[in-house]
């Protein structure tokens, strides 16, 4: 088990293989080329092509760190200058996922390094930045109004929610996932520092482990509550679910979101110290799974399929009604099912509590919140056993267009140009 | 107590970058002089020919001066090698590809110096060195104008003036504030503190030159080594605004008094470069996010919106200044900075009342953020300044 961690582990980290992910074409990652034909040679090594049919960050093998920013458009910033920031921020976006600086400095003695330099020296790690626009973009101030998707709609209250506004919503997005964690901060620093007078920060989620699998090579990794949770992941090499779950379709009411798809984030604060205190027997109860092994209770290895109708000795289901692997199990919730790629983090310690401030930021994918994660949602927060032991404290919902096609395309430009 | 005064921060980092960016696209690859690149002033462009070989990769010279540069990419007989490649370590910076025996074609970048390696995948020496130096007059100083230079001549007399105007300003308020202090006015001293601390706050990078003359000046109570040896106008803030009591303040004013005499002395002799100018005015706006913002430079007397409209009318004298030069130099970004003192004199205005600024305590959080986010907005392109100006 151990060795087969260890070995997992190391393909993810260093493995060349299937880098470019489901539904991702090979296109140059580094270097210009007049006629602007695609590159035939591989990508190199922890390099993850950033051009591509749908963005990265999706499908790509969950890398171990993360750094998310939602950032608010300035005050009397018009459509112009915020189509020129993506533009920008396209540009900077793909040489820092090739490993290179923001910009090129030359020796300027008088003015401030363009790149502020801490990822200098560090390999690209697998690094990927993901975009995406929340509802409040479309409220008029830049003549998106008519563009806005219905699927774009905010996450309604649900029960259970204590949500802080400053760390929920914003008008864009910026997921950056790297093994490295300065590589991943240093994206979002840049990309902030960009921004400067366009646009601000308006919060900034650090994870520091992931806790999804989206390839059939990586290993599920445990969450902080020491389970393995979100095995049956939708897999980048289920292409199938991906088209039907993931991506959104050519009968989009939105044009420029073919090939897209929407994500979902919320804040879930773990109760940690409670949960350390509950016996074993109810935290597999819980879950609805065996802690030290993973495999669903009543089944014998992680991937097994979930009894979910099994009965025993005393005649209640081996898997209980409010178990949590229950609740979110595709075939309980009409086959809805949602790409998780969430990430573990810590804020330090609670000042009003004096208890940790640690979690889960849960990040899905989907192709519309309204069938995937909301409906899930709201069965989990109506009866989910977890509840105890959780708190969301931030929620938000972006669109996340179809991939950078080309070095002359940009982020988001099908909602400017379709 | 403050960082490097308004000399010019001589420590940039230099970053060791992918340093380059693509080029124009010259699809075709025809036209271009064939073989020599010789030296190019900056900013023209030069062609390099390499010349695809089963044995190697040739380039026509093997080093050049930065710049714009077309590589044009020929193989002659070379049946299994189709490409070749400019390369920094690992990191692929232009190639051309697919190029049977026959065929050519090319590909543009912007070369900083360096030393880079030319490959070409199969052949028997895949990898050549390529050198690019920095190339002559490559600097911005060395191609302006007259005009610019004429015009920049200008800013630095200009600051010089102003300064001095400023701090003969703040003899004369400090002097009238000091004597309410030696008189025991409490009232009178209260309402005479605020004009020496805008005619100040206007030039602080300056007095931040002289050494120990700004902490003498200025300091707040953690920049004091002791209390006891605290002196200047946030000494006589806190014994106004919050002991209510000039007891034993005297020598403290009469040596502010001498203090700020010092400094009109010293700036008489001052001359300012461009680049000095540009980057305090960029050092104002960090004294606003660093100690204004969060209400820590008037804590007593909560005027702290003053200071910060003392250090932004010095930021924007500065750059008003420069501002000729910089349209000539750098129009785009002469534009961004004036529009962004523009936004952040509107997001100041909601604060005025009377002849000053509301108390500090009623602004609320959310304020504060949102003015610490224009002056965010306005310092980083004019940071951007010093760079365009420098001699």
């Amino acid at each position: 088990m151990v060795e087969r961690f260890a070995l997992s582990r190391r393909r993810a980290l260093f493995g060349a293989a299937g880098f470019a992910g489901a539904g991702m074409v090979a296109a140059t990652a580094a270097g210009c080329s007049d006629d602007s034909s695609p590159a035939t040679a591989a990508a190199p090594r922890g390099i993850v092509p950033f051009h591509g049919a749908q963005q990265a960050g999706i499908t790509t093998d969950a890398q171990d760190r993360l750094a998310f920013a939602a950032f608010d458009v300035s005050a009397g910033v018009s459509r112009d200058q915020l189509r020129e920031l993506l533009v920008g921020w396209t540009a900077a976006a793909a040489r820092m996922a090739a490993g290179q600086a923001v910009a090129d400095d030359a020796a300027a003695p008088h003015s401030p390094p363009r790149d502020t330099g801490e990822a200098v020296g560090l390999t690209a790690g697998n690094l990927t930045i993901t975009f995406g626009v929340g509802p409040s973009l479309f409220d008029g101030r830049f003549g998106l109004a008519g563009r806005k998707p219905a699927a774009l709609a905010d996450i309604p209250p649900l029960p259970g929610d204590n949500l802080d506004p400053l760390r929920s919503r914003g008008d864009l997005c910026v997921q950056a996932c790297a093994d490295d964690p300065q590589v991943a901060f240093h994206a979002v620093r840049n990309l902030r520092r960009l921004a400067q007078g366009t646009a601000v920060l308006r919060w900034f989620q650090l994870g520091f482990g992931r806790t999804s699998t989206t390839s059939d090579g990586q290993d599920t990794p445990r969450n902080l509550m020491g389970f393995k949770d979100g095995t049956n992941n939708i897999k980048r090499e289920d292409t199938t679910s991906l088209d039907k779950h993931v991506w959104v379709g050519a009968d989009a009411d939105q044009a420029w979101m073919r090939g897209g798809t929407y994500v979902v984030t919320r804040r879930v604060r773990m109760l940690l110290e409670s949960w350390d205190r509950d016996f074993l027997q109810d935290q597999e109860q819980v879950f609805g799974r065996t802690k030290a092994s993973g495999a669903p209770l009543g089944a014998a290895e992680e991937f097994d399929p979930v009894p979910l109708t099994v009965k025993g000795a005393d005649g209640e289901p081996v898997i209980s009604a409010d178990a949590h692997i229950r609740l979110a199990a595709a075939s309980t919730n009409d086959g809805a099912t949602i790409l998780r790629r969430g990430y573990s983090y810590t804020d330090g310690v609670n000042q009003e509590t004096g208890q940790l401030d640690a979690g889960l930021f849960f990040i899905a994918f989907q192709r519309d919140p309204r069938t995937g994660f909301i409906p899930i949602q709201r069965r989990l927060a109506a009866s989910d056993a977890l509840n105890e032991y959780i708190v969301h404290t931030s929620s938000a919902v972006f669109a996340v267009p179809p991939g950078v096609r080309d070095p002359k395309d940009f982020w988001a430009s099908s909602l400017f140009t379709t | 107590m403050r960082r490097a005064p308004v000399a010019y921060s001589a420590i940039a980092v230099v970053i060791a970058t992918g340093v380059v960016a693509c080029g124009g696209s010259d699809s075709g690859g025809s036209g271009g002089p064939s073989g020599s690149s010789g030296s190019s002033a900056a900013g023209k462009k030069q062609t390099v020919t390499v010349t695809i070989t089963s044995k190697s990769c040739l380039p026509d010279v093997a080093t050049i001066p930065s710049g714009p540069t077309t590589f044009k990419v020929v193989n002659k007989d070379a049946g299994d090698v189709t490409e070749a490649e400019l390369v920094d370590g690992n990191t692929i910076l232009g190639e051309k590809e697919n190029l049977t025996p026959g065929l050519s074609g090319t590909f543009s970048l912007n070369v900083k110096a360096g030393k880079y390696q030319l490959y070409c995948p199969g052949a028997d020496t895949e990898k050549v060195d390529f050198t690019v130096t920095q190339a002559a007059g490559a600097t911005a100083a060395a191609t302006r104008g007259a005009e610019v230079t004429a015009a920049l001549s200008t800013a630095t007399t200009g600051y010089a003036t102003y300064v001095r105007q400023q701090v003969a300003d703040l003899v004369t308020t400090t002097g009238a504030f000091v004597t309410a202090v030696k008189a025991g006015d409490l009232d009178q001293a209260a309402k005479l503190y605020a004009a020496p601390r805008l005619d100040y706050e206007r030039i602080e990078p300056v007095a931040e030159s002289f050494g120990d003359l700004d902490p003498a000046i200025d300091a707040r109570i953690d920049d004091a080594p002791d209390v006891a040896s605290w002196t200047g106008f946030h000494r006589l803030e806190k014994a106004i605004f919050a002991d209510r009591s000039l007891a034993g303040t005297a020598p403290i004013a009469d040596k502010l008094n001498t203090d700020v005499g010092k400094l009109n002395t010293l700036v008489a002799k001052a001359t300012f470069q461009p680049a000095q100018i540009a980057n305090g005015a960029t050092e104002l706006l960090d004294e606003v996010g660093k100690t204004k913002i969060t209400g820590e430079e008037e804590r007593y007397s909560k005027l702290d919106l003053l200071d910060v409209q003392g250090n932004v009318e010095g930021a924007d004298k500065a750059f008003t200044l420069l501002e000729p030069a910089l349209k000539s130099l750098d129009p785009k970004l002469a534009s961004t900075v004036r529009t962004r003192f523009t936004a952040l004199y509107k997001a100041l205005a909601p604060y005025k009342e009377g002849t000053g600024y509301v108390n500090y305590d009623k602004v609320t959080q959310d304020q504060r953020r949102g003015l610490s986010q224009a002056v965010d907005a306005l310092a980083e392109p004019l940071s951007q300044v010093a760079g365009v100006v420098v001699s």
